[in-house]
């Protein structure tokens, strides 16, 4: 996002609320985009009921909080901002908001309610000194399709209001399988926020891969087979960034490895293959077996609950092929859960465009107000708008990329994929505009970026090209030209851009983790 | 089993021996049902449950395809044989559009079959297969159970929800299958509601429970969903992987663990052995029905003949009784007219439910289509039209059935006899009757070529070009000069724009018209299916009513005959034919002791097709 465009959103607002000084709800409104402008982007995380959620949540988080249980667990949108002492704040529909005790039960949060009705609470707000909260802010959503339809209902009201634009800036989608009722909720959530700018903003994740394959040791190869299927399924396609497969319970447990349960772990791996295939037949054959004694039966409880029947295969198995500690055992088992390809995905895609996405809502926002309550004085609103979206290169980037992926482009197959790897289909950093590897050195990327230039060029000018396609090959070229920029600042600066939100390492680099991050933000600033 | 058909061959004999092909031909009907036993019981549930799987652990032999990914693409039979084959059934192309379609059954071998059934085998069932049948000697299959293995539902082809609801009439019993990971969805408890309307045994099944350690929770919360839904209705918890594992280690503990022998005494006793129990009833009741008629004029030959004084008050009675029982014979009887009138007011109702929700369905799509451009979106807006042209047609259709069933009821309170047995009726099967139904044709996507587009222009900007350059050459400009030209493109880019909105017009009244003509024709092709159907109940209810009118009067005519033959005869006749009399009667009543009781009072009812 260029600076210009942030600041002329930020003015628009401005004079916009100057404009509806007078009218109470208009100007509460925009003074909360404005807000929004200056808050971490906001993410929301849908599915239907039991789809792994809040246990996704978790692990993004790197800190089991948000609830999870066997039963539907999460009935209020459920929201976790960065702040420096944890407080839970209840936002009634009606009234003031009103604190919460911050009490936890192993680990996790209680968030009782008490005798509050859930229908009366708009929504809670758990504030968390989580390092990973620090740049994004996550919504914890109800399930859809669920067996009480209020609680559906709340979270479909949330996420696709009907008279304003989403308070999602973006969308984590969790499915099992791609269910009806999964695509006719994305569908209802392009048209809603997507249908009024033309973007694309939902990514999917396939949750719960572990189970996809009943458990067995080859289950996360399965799923990446079906995540690859969905990737090229039209309908899903028009819907989303990318399809990743997650197994939501590994990588949450991964992260929160503890010491006795890596004890328990080795103790299991001792044991030989036959006898451990015995054992694992079933869960409740686990947890009644003496077999290996070492481990209690507590223990095997708290490894069937954390890790399940895949984790601990999967565990074993990494113990017997040679991983010697705890540490490498947690990295290994947060690696194949896939979070990490997760994590690259949203920062690729929403991350490094969270200025655009939160400019675009308000943007969307100024447009409704003036549409649905005119007054005089709003012509120069309404051409300042027409301006910072007809000049911004990132709206338009957003936008080609959705026609592309909707309606079809115009262009021929093959360049219509590369036309949507330039514009940032697969993530905006320049290896992934450019299609090298991320460890393509300067010149590599020079070399390419300058090539498509060249050609996109030539394609834009030809005058065989008919006029809708040289549109499409002009806001390509652009995005060249933006590319050709950015690696001669890169090398100028002589220091390498740094995906925002990174896989956490284990304990320990933290600290350091966390400083790369903020010379990242830096950097991008100043561009 | 084979009792029942040798007390029906019994009854048989006395019938023919009575001269009563009638009676005959009742029971002889019955014993045809008795010997070809055939248990249907579909197992259902949305896809990625496990459905698949289960049938292999209930018969111990993988031949229903297991994947990771959606697997079942066919709905796939399985039951007894020996020796083990399997057969699929491919509709034949030659046949006419209304006509049931011809199946042909084709012979493949058991290691084919995936290939075929299978959604990786057939994508999409594109091979157009209507099912597959297994055969397999297995013992639980022996009593006639038959096994449906059905592609998952509520997945994003809800034509497979359809095939199943299609196939769940012909059902004797339901298994709802939906693994352990999660409680019931919405779409779950949904689907269950409906299928209850259809099918009034379903039980539930909750799989892979050697997955998940929770599941003794999420059981129970499955417990209170169904209870909220109907309190009977039966949840087994089941691992089916532990099952075949128990299997092939031999272990019997580990075949407990999984919850199979449950479910499988479940199988046994309530479905295979109701069935049998409703079959044994429904024998009893024809048996009991038709010694009744036999030893009627039996008796009354019997009496007359024992007492010849009371023979004219005899035969005054049994007139009166035949005079009635004629009544019930005429046209004009109560319930022909119940029957003729509550039957067309169920065409009318049916018609206009056709109706209202074919135009409720025309309204959306029409808002639909006026919402956006038609043009890309045309494929998109058939499929969807057609789901709901389908969904919609179905519910009608099982809606028809209820009423119908209902309706033969009423008939049937109005005879005077009770336990009146019900018509055997089923109009609820949507199979092929959208067939004659024409495929939507497409509509022009609205891309326009090169050509057509400078063409257009050049259209419009030759009039600009034209009118200004005349009238610039009144100052002695030539007719192409700057200002002609400006106006050239202006007029020509105004007429592209007004040619864009005026083709877009186009589109969005030829979409509808389209729309409008689908809908008239599901209206005209349905709404004839649906009135055949209905006069088909119509003339099989009057039929199965007059024929047990048939019975009871030609009953009564035997006896007044009888009687009268009984008081003509002689003295010496009389007493040898009391003795034969005697013999017969204790003959049929023999038999009658011999039905076992009737264990209630219910009246029965039509479940076994």
């Amino acid at each position: 996002m260029s600076d210009a465009t942030s600041v002329a959103v930020v003015e628009l607002l401005r004079e916009a609320i100057a404009v509806y000084a007078d009218d109470p709800v208009g100007r509460g409104m925009l003074e909360t985009y404005a807000r929004r402008q200056e808050e971490p982007l906001r993410i929301a995380i849908a599915g239907m009921a039991k789809a792994g959620k809040s246990t996704l949540l978790n692990a993004i988080l790197g800190e089991e909080i948000a609830p999870t249980d066997t039963a539907e667990c999460t009935k209020i949108v459920t929201w976790y901002r960065y702040a420096d002492t944890p407080r839970v704040t209840l936002h009634p529909v009606e009234g003031e908001p009103e604190n919460l005790p911050v009490r936890r039960i192993d680990g996790r949060l209680l968030l009782d309610v008490g005798n509050a009705n859930a229908e009366e609470v708009d929504r809670l707000v758990v504030d968390w000194p989580s390092k990973s909260l620090r740049h994004i802010t996550l919504i914890d959503t109800p399930g859809m399709a669920s067996a009480s339809g209020d609680v559906s209902a709340r979270s479909v009201r949330f996420l696709t209001p009907e008279d304003a634009p989403s308070e999602a800036d973006a969308i984590v989608y969790l499915l099992r399988h791609m269910h009806a009722s999964d695509l006719q909720f994305l569908e209802s959530f392009r048209d809603t926020t997507a249908g009024h700018s033309g973007t694309v903003n939902a990514l999917a994740v396939l949750s719960r891969a572990d189970e996809i394959g009943a458990g067995r040791i080859d289950s996360l190869l399965s799923a990446r087979v079906i995540a690859e299927r969905y990737r090229h399924d039209d309908r899903l396609r028009a819907l989303t960034l990318g399809v990743v497969p997650v197994a939501g319970l590994l990588a949450q447990s991964a992260r929160s490895l503890r010491e006795s349960e890596y004890t328990a772990l080795v103790e299991l791996a001792k044991l030989e293959r036959a006898e451990r295939e015995r054992l694992l037949v079933s869960v409740d054959r686990f947890a009644r077996s003496s077999q290996p004694p070492d481990v209690s039966p507590e223990m095997r409880t708290v490894l069937l609950d954390r890790f399940g029947l895949f984790g601990i295969r999967l565990a074993t198995a990494l113990l017997r092929g040679g991983i010697a500690d705890s540490t490498a055992l947690a990295h290994e088992l947060a690696r194949r859960s896939g979070l990490d390809e997760l994590l690259e995905l949203i920062n690729g895609q929403f991350h490094s465009r969270a200025a655009a996405l939160k400019a675009r809502a308000a943007l969307v926002a100024v447009e409704s107000l003036l549409r649905e309550r005119p007054r005089t004085g709003t012509g120069a609103l309404s051409a300042s708008l027409e301006r910072i979206q007809a000049s911004a290169h990132e709206f338009r980037e957003m936008r080609l990329l959705a026609t592309a992926r909707t309606a079809g482009s115009i262009l021929s197959a093959e360049l219509t994929e590369e036309a949507e790897r330039i514009v940032g289909g697969s993530g905006v950093d320049l290896p992934h505009r450019l299609g090298l590897p991320d460890s393509a050195t300067e010149d590599e990327l020079r070399g390419r970026a300058l090539e498509n230039l060249r050609r996109w060029r030539s394609q834009a000018e030809n005058p065989l090209t008919d006029r809708a396609s040289a549109d499409v090959c002009r806001i390509v070229v652009r995005s060249c030209e933006a590319a050709v920029a950015g690696i001669a600042a890169r090398s100028g600066r002589g220091a390498a851009v740094r995906p925002l939100l990174r896989p956490e390492p284990g304990a320990g680099s933290r600290e350091h983790a966390d400083d790369e991050r903020d010379d990242a933000e830096h950097e991008l600033r100043g561009q | 089993m084979v009792e029942l058909v040798k007390l029906l061959e019994q009854g048989i004999e006395l019938a023919r021996d009575g001269e009563r092909p009638d009676l005959c031909g009742r029971l002889e009907q019955t014993r045809q049902r008795l010997l070809d036993p055939s248990i249907r019981v579909i197992v259902v549930g949305e896809f990625k449950q496990g459905k698949s799987q289960l049938i292999n652990a209930l018969i111990n032999a993988p031949v229903c395809p297991v994947d990771d990914d959606i697997a079942t693409s066919v709905p796939t039979v399985v039951r007894y044989g020996n020796p083990p084959s399997a057969v699929i059934l491919i509709p034949k192309d030659s046949a006419n559009a209304g006509e049931e379609p011809v199946l042909e059954r084709k012979q493949i071998t058991l290691e084919e079959l995936p290939s075929y059934v299978s959604e990786r085998g057939n994508p999409d069932n594109s091979r157009r297969l209507m099912a597959a049948e297994v055969f397999l000697p297995r013992k639980i299959l022996a009593s006639g159970l038959s096994l449906v293995d059905s592609p998952g539902v509520g997945g994003l082809d809800s034509t497979h929800s359809l095939t199943t609801f299609s196939t769940l009439p012909t059902a004797d019993a339901m298994l709802l299958v939906s693994d352990a990971s999660q409680e019931y969805t919405e779409p779950e408890i949904q689907f269950l509601r409906q299928a209850l309307r259809v099918s009034p045994n379903v039980a539930c099944v909750l799989s892979k429970t050697d997955l998940y350690p929770q599941w003794r929770q999420v059981a129970e919360l499955d417990r209170s969903h169904l209870d909220r839904v109907r309190a009977d209705i039966r949840l087994f918890p089941v691992s089916s992987d532990v099952r075949l594992s128990a299997a092939r280690l031999g272990d019997a503990e580990l075949n407990t663990e999984s919850g199979f022998p449950e479910l499988v005494t479940y199988l046994r006793t309530e479905i295979v052995g109701k069935a049998e129990r409703l079959q044994s009833r429904s024998v009893a009741q024809d048996l009991v029905s038709v010694t009744e008629h036999l030893s009627l004029s039996l008796q009354s030959e019997l009496r007359a003949l024992e007492n010849p004084d009371g023979t004219p008050q005899l035969i005054v009675e049994l007139e009166a009784a035949k005079e009635k029982a004629d009544e019930l014979r005429q046209r004009s009887a109560r319930w022909q007219i119940t029957l003729n009138d509550g039957m067309s007011d169920l065409i009318a109702d049916m018609d206009h439910d056709l109706r209202e929700r074919m135009r409720s369905i025309q309204r959306e799509a029409e808002a639909a289509i006026d919402a956006g451009d038609p043009g890309p979106m045309w494929k998109q807006l058939v499929d969807w039209l057609e789901q709901r042209v389908a969904a919609g047609v179905s519910d009608t259709f099982v809606w028809t059935n209820e009423r119908a069933q209902w309706l033969s009821g009423e008939v049937a309170s109005l005879f005077a006899h009770d336990d009146v047995a019900l018509p055997v009726l089923r109009v609820d099967d949507t199979t092929g009757v959208l067939d004659p139904v024409e495929v939507m044709p497409a509509l022009d996507p609205g891309t326009l070529g090169m050509m057509q587009k400078i063409l257009i222009g050049a259209r419009g900007s030759y009039g600009g070009v034209l009118m200004v350059g005349l009238v610039t050459g009144i100052v002695g400009m030539s007719l192409i000069n700057p200002f002609s030209l400006a106006a050239g493109v202006l007029i020509g880019g105004k007429a592209f724009r007004d040619d864009k909105e005026a083709r877009l017009q186009r589109r969005r009244a030829e979409a509808k018209q389209l729309v409008r003509r689908q809908i008239d024709d599901v209206i005209f092709q349905t709404g004839k299916q649906l009135k055949d159907r209905l006069r088909f109940v119509q003339r099989a209810t009057r039929d199965h009513f007059t024929g047990i009118a048939d019975e009871h009067h030609r009953s009564l005519a035997d006896s007044v005959l009888a009687a009268q033959k009984a008081a003509n005869s002689f003295t010496q006749e009389r007493a040898h034919r009391i003795a034969e009399i005697k013999v017969e009667l204790k003959r049929v009543a023999a038999l009658r002791n011999q039905a076992p009781s009737i264990a209630d009072k219910q009246p029965m009812r039509a479940t076994s097709a």
